[in-house]
């Protein structure tokens, strides 16, 4: 007990004492700065390094398969997307789910309302643009550097369908300052990258 | 004149917090008799119960001499009592022998539709007799009713269940019936065959507060999402958590507040504090921060995953005023869209008008309220119209429905059970409902947003005295519910249902005032609920039919709707208004309005066939000659700022509690008790929801202006001297403005990121300073408070300005209060803050 107290009383020992106070301070202080950064910085894009785990099945656009059933994008106001890439109007639509190949207004593959940035103004348009066979490349992309925020839903992704059907809704990152769109015209994208940020 | 008063504006919560927060009111109950039925049941166990089933045994006998005499309307005891003894004198047998069987229950105290009587020897024509009477409907033996319930071993449960253990098995299905059942008109009557199919198992709650049951394969199949702060991993109450997921910055899964598992509990804890679908397949979106902190993105994202993961129900017990927040407002019809069953909490900022929270006022989403275990409107309940249709239209009814939400059991963070209050507690059993009935309907292809809305308020039962634009549809109806829901056949639907704006207390304030010609028309804001699609159109247009009898030509009735229904609702806006020939005429009107809805049909084999459902929408009004302009007061409406306005901040750095007037100011809200102190002396009240160029003020007495914020057309301005010159009176209540503290109290907002400063002060002083120069008054930017007397009433003057000029000829009633710019207590929202000098410094009341 007496060494101690007498050992307590030394400077030099004092002096480590406070050393090592003020080199966990600076380094817990440090660590939360970096931490409130990262945080912010969540749902941006990540640097290449970063991939989620994604297993996508793409469909080659050339395999004209059979199908009976179809999924679609169920929302619409008026339109429909099905999975092979059709949009048609909801009383185009067929009994098994699929767009009636042979109404006059339904199309394949259609990129209307689109902008050259891969952002569309109407989510069925994106979603059949989506669709297109030579979207796949964009699409690895982006999955391949997608930011860490949207790891849960693209990593439940199974196919082409569903990626689209996910990657055309408005997120995270169609918004500016939270409750305003960045683009409210064009606000469904399929491509890269998010809208610009407009300036304040 | 021109009155001086200043109010303080009415605060509360900004952005999306989760709505708990009555803890003290719930707490301080909860603990002693309102205890629903989880304790003092579960002492009760039966052994071997996962091979158990319910069965229910149910006979009748008659009752020898006693009838029950039913009445065509709700009459008083007195007049029930006159009507039998008229009717069996006339059946001219003198030596009958009768007597009214007293029953002696709540309820006889008020107007009855039957009376049960006692006959000796009553003859089959003198039962006729009594038939024959005017209001007399039927007359029927009266009937002793047996009910048992009994457990009987039997076969498997429902479900994929069998691997419950025996621990978890007992408290799950504990002698729930011993129990009493309430007797009287209130007690739910259920067949045997209902309980067989809803409660195939074990059961449930009959959200009867004495009558219990539980079922353990309840919601099996459904996916139910709460979305929260989280649950975490091993919690014992739960045996079905399929998913967690994280959206949040911080890096857990996990619950720090509790308010998560709470929530999770009541829908699906399968023990102590049972919740209504243990068997849900239940997803965990952590979208708050231990710190109740959230974004609009993170929701997106969130909701997103939802879609993607085919969620059922999904539990927001959360709100926010910001229903000009575009992206979530889009994001939560983009999920109804995609069928999710939305239920959320409509808020605790009760008693208030006003208060209703995003995104429970929207027409697509189940807004739930909450009441205690004596059917009141608990006091934290938002209430009040929505305010999305201001100024121009009125504002839908709010709450849909209402439930418990005053100190109700739930899970508790760790473990064990605990009990809260708050409308996040009402929506949670709402969706635990939900999921039941999801569950045990038998079609469930029927089942979307929509017919779960409808079945839900359509068999709500109505509580006494309360009015709509607080109780919505009533209080939920298990039950009832599953009944509807099982017969259901897709359709449109109305709510509220019908508009009789004579009937008080439930259409106040629609029924506290009749119509006169000239008036503002009188506008209800229906909401259309489609069952039949996601889609819909309304066929040609909705009509309006007179009852000519009835002298429906007495109105003119005008509408608007929404071009498409989507999703699964839309809007019909009714706009009443007297026809001229009705100017001096005293009389009811009545007639209906008749739509007819068509949406595609999905399941048609023929290509391009539609659905479609027409329902009617029954008009009564009360009409009265035009009152004189004397007694006609205006309220300016269009002055309040549209609210939210704009872009709305959310959280606040320096103060937790919300900085700003979000309830805005209606005569119907924040100034009701104005407005029935105006009417009960006698003065009708019209609403302003177009500029002051807009009406024609030699109908009117005064123009009422409180806590104006907008600014003033130089139109309005010149139009309205050119009024009070040919006689109208104006009467101005100003609130503060004053530069440096709205410098001060602005704020950093997190939602959007930014600093805000408020764009005036607690009214626009500058605007109506312009407005009443001309008469050489003005308004100071002073802030005063203290107490004074007028006519032997105490007033507080909470904080306002002073007046700064005033003709000398006029009367200024003057009373010196203190200066709260040399430093001094005042408000900013419920806040007390400290003004002095250049500094203001406010206490943060945090709140759970």
């Amino acid at each position: 007990m007496m060494v101690l107290r007498r050992l307590l009383r030394k400077r030099w020992v004092l002096g480590v004492v406070f050393g090592l106070s003020l080199i966990y301070f600076l380094t817990s202080t440090l660590k939360q700065e970096e931490r409130t950064i990262r945080d912010r910085t969540l749902l941006e894009v990540r640097d290449s390094d970063h991939r989620i785990p994604w297993k996508v099945r793409f469909n080659l656009g050339n395999s004209s398969r059979q199908i009976t059933q179809c999924r679609n994008s169920i929302q619409g106001k008026t339109l429909l997307t099905d999975e092979l890439g059709y949009v048609c109007e909801r009383k185009d639509l067929l009994i098994n789910g699929c767009c009636n190949v042979n109404a006059p207004s339904t199309r394949q593959y259609i990129c209307k309302s689109c902008l050259a940035n891969g952002c569309c103004s109407i989510y069925e348009y994106c979603v059949s643009c989506c669709l297109q066979p030579d979207k796949q490349p964009l699409l690895e992309r982006f999955l391949n550097r997608a930011a860490e925020g949207f790891q849960n839903l693209f990593t439940a992704v199974e196919d082409h369908f569903e990626l689209c059907l996910a990657k055309c809704r408005t997120s995270s990152q169609s918004v500016q300052h939270e409750n305003t769109y960045r683009n409210p015209q064009a606000k469904y994208c399929y491509g890269e990258s998010p809208p610009e940020l407009l300036p304040v | 004149m021109i009155t001086l008063l200043c109010t303080s504006c009415l605060y509360t919560n900004w952005g999306f917090l989760p709505v708990v927060g009555m803890e003290g009111e719930g707490g301080a109950k909860s603990s002693s008799d309102h205890t629903p039925n989880v304790e003092a049941l579960s002492s009760l166990s039966v052994t071997n119960c996962s091979q158990l089933t319910l069965k229910l045994e149910f006979s009748t006998k008659v009752v020898e001499h006693e009838y029950i005499v039913g009445f065509t309307g709700y009459f008083s005891a007195k007049a029930r009592s006159l009507y039998i003894s008229s009717a069996l004198r006339s059946a001219g047998d003198g030596t009958l022998e009768w007597h009214i069987v007293p029953r002696e229950n709540p309820a006889s105290d008020f107007p009855s539709d039957f009376e049960l009587v006692h006959i000796r020897q009553a003859s089959p024509s003198s039962l006729l007799t009594l038939e024959d009477h005017p209001y007399i409907k039927r007359v029927t033996p009266q009937r002793k009713v047996f009910r048992s319930l009994k457990y009987i071993p039997s076969g498997v449960c429902c479900g994929p269940s069998p691997a419950t253990s025996p621990r978890s098995c007992r408290q799950m299905c504990s002698g729930r019936w011993d129990t009493p059942v309430r007797k009287g008109p209130l007690t739910l009557s259920f067949s045997t065959h209902l309980l067989q199919n809803i409660l195939k198992c074990r059961s449930v709650k009959l959200l009867n507060k004495i009558t219990s049951i539980s079922l353990a394969c309840a919601g099996s199949g459904v996916k139910v999402a709460v979305f929260d702060t989280g649950l975490s991993e091993k919690h014992p109450h739960f045996k079905n958590v399929k998913e967690r997921t994280n959206w949040t910055n911080e890096k857990t899964l996990d619950d720090g507040l509790g308010h998560g598992t709470f929530v999770a509990g009541v829908i699906a804890s399968m023990r102590e504090c049972q919740g209504f679908a243990p068997d849900s397949e239940l997803h965990i979106f952590r979208v708050f921060t231990n710190n109740q902190v959230s974004y609009t993105s993170w929701f997106l994202d969130a909701f997103n995953y939802a879609i993607l993961k085919k969620i059922d129900v999904l539990n927001l017990s959360i709100g926010g005023p910001d229903f000009m927040d575009h992206p979530f407002v889009d994001k939560v019809w983009e999920l109804t869209a995609n069928r999710v069953i939305m239920v959320s909490a409509i808020g605790n900022d009760g008693p208030l008008y006003g208060t209703l929270n995003n995104p429970a006022d929207q027409m697509d989403v189940i807004g739930v309220g909450g009441i205690d275990f004596e059917d009141n409107i608990a006091r934290f309940s938002s209430r009040g119209m929505t305010t999305w249709e201001l100024p121009g239209g009125y504002g839908r009814v709010k709450p849909d429905i209402v439930t418990y939400g005053s100190g109700v059991r739930g899970s508790g963070m760790k473990e064990g059970c605990r009990s809260l209050s708050g409308t996040s507690v009402a929506s949670p059993v709402v969706a635990g409902a939900v999921t039941l009935l999801a569950s045990t309907v038998l079609n469930r292809e029927l089942v979307n947003p929509a017919s779960m809305k409808q079945a839900l308020i359509a068999s709500a039962r109505r509580l006494p005295g309360v009015n709509m634009f607080e109780q919505g549809h009533g209080k939920l109806d298990l039950i009832r519910a599953y009944q509807i829901l099982n017969s259901y056949r897709p359709q449109a639907s109305l709510s509220p249902s019908y508009i009789d704006l004579t009937e008080c207390p439930y259409m106040w304030p629609y029924c506290s005032q009749p119509i006169y010609y000239g008036g503002m028309p009188t506008i209800v804001n229906v909401t259309i609920l489609n069952g039949m699609g996601v889609t819909g159109r309304i066929v040609d247009k909705p009509i309006w039919q007179p009852y000519l009898p009835q002298n429906g030509d007495h109105i003119d009735v005008a509408i608007s709707y929404s071009p498409v229904l989507w999703p699964w609702a839309g809007y019909l806006a009714v706009s009443i208004s007297v026809a001229k020939k009705a100017a001096s005429w005293e009389g009811i009107a009545q007639g209906h309005v008749m739509v007819t809805v068509a949406s595609p049909a999905e399941n048609d084999s023929e290509v391009g066939g539609e659905l479609t459902s027409t329902v009617k929408l029954p008009i009564k009004v009360k009409i009265v000659p035009t009152p004189p302009r004397s007694k006609r007061v205006l309220w300016d409406q269009y002055h309040n700022l549209r609210y939210p306005p704009g872009y709305f901040p959310r959280d606040n750095l320096r103060m937790k509690n919300d900085p700003l007037d979000w309830n805005g100011d209606h005569i119907h809200t924040n100034f009701r008790d104005m407005y029935q102190h105006l009417r009960s002396m006698g003065y009708f009240v019209e609403v302003l929801g177009a500029p002051i160029t807009c009406f024609d003020a030699s109908q009117y007495g005064t123009l009422l202006m409180v806590d104006s914020e907008e600014e003033y057309f130089p139109e309005e301005i010149t139009k309205l001297r050119r009024d009070i010159d040919n006689g109208l009176s104006l009467i101005i209540f100003s609130d503060w403005y004053n530069t440096s503290v709205m410098r001060k109290v602005k704020f950093y907002d997190e939602n959007t990121r930014q600093w805000w400063m408020p764009d005036t002060g607690g009214a626009n002083i500058p605007a109506l300073n312009d407005l009443i120069s001309v008469w050489g008054m003005a308004f100071s930017d002073g802030l005063y408070e203290g107490d004074f007397t007028l006519a032997d009433h105490d007033m507080y003057y909470a904080s306002g300005c002073s007046i700064a000029r005033f003709p000398e000829d006029g009367i200024v009633i003057a009373k010196n209060l203190k200066d709260q710019g040399a430093g001094a207590w005042f408000n900013v929202g419920q806040q007390p803050c400290w003004l002095t000098g250049n500094f203001l410094i406010c206490v943060s009341l945090v709140q759970i």
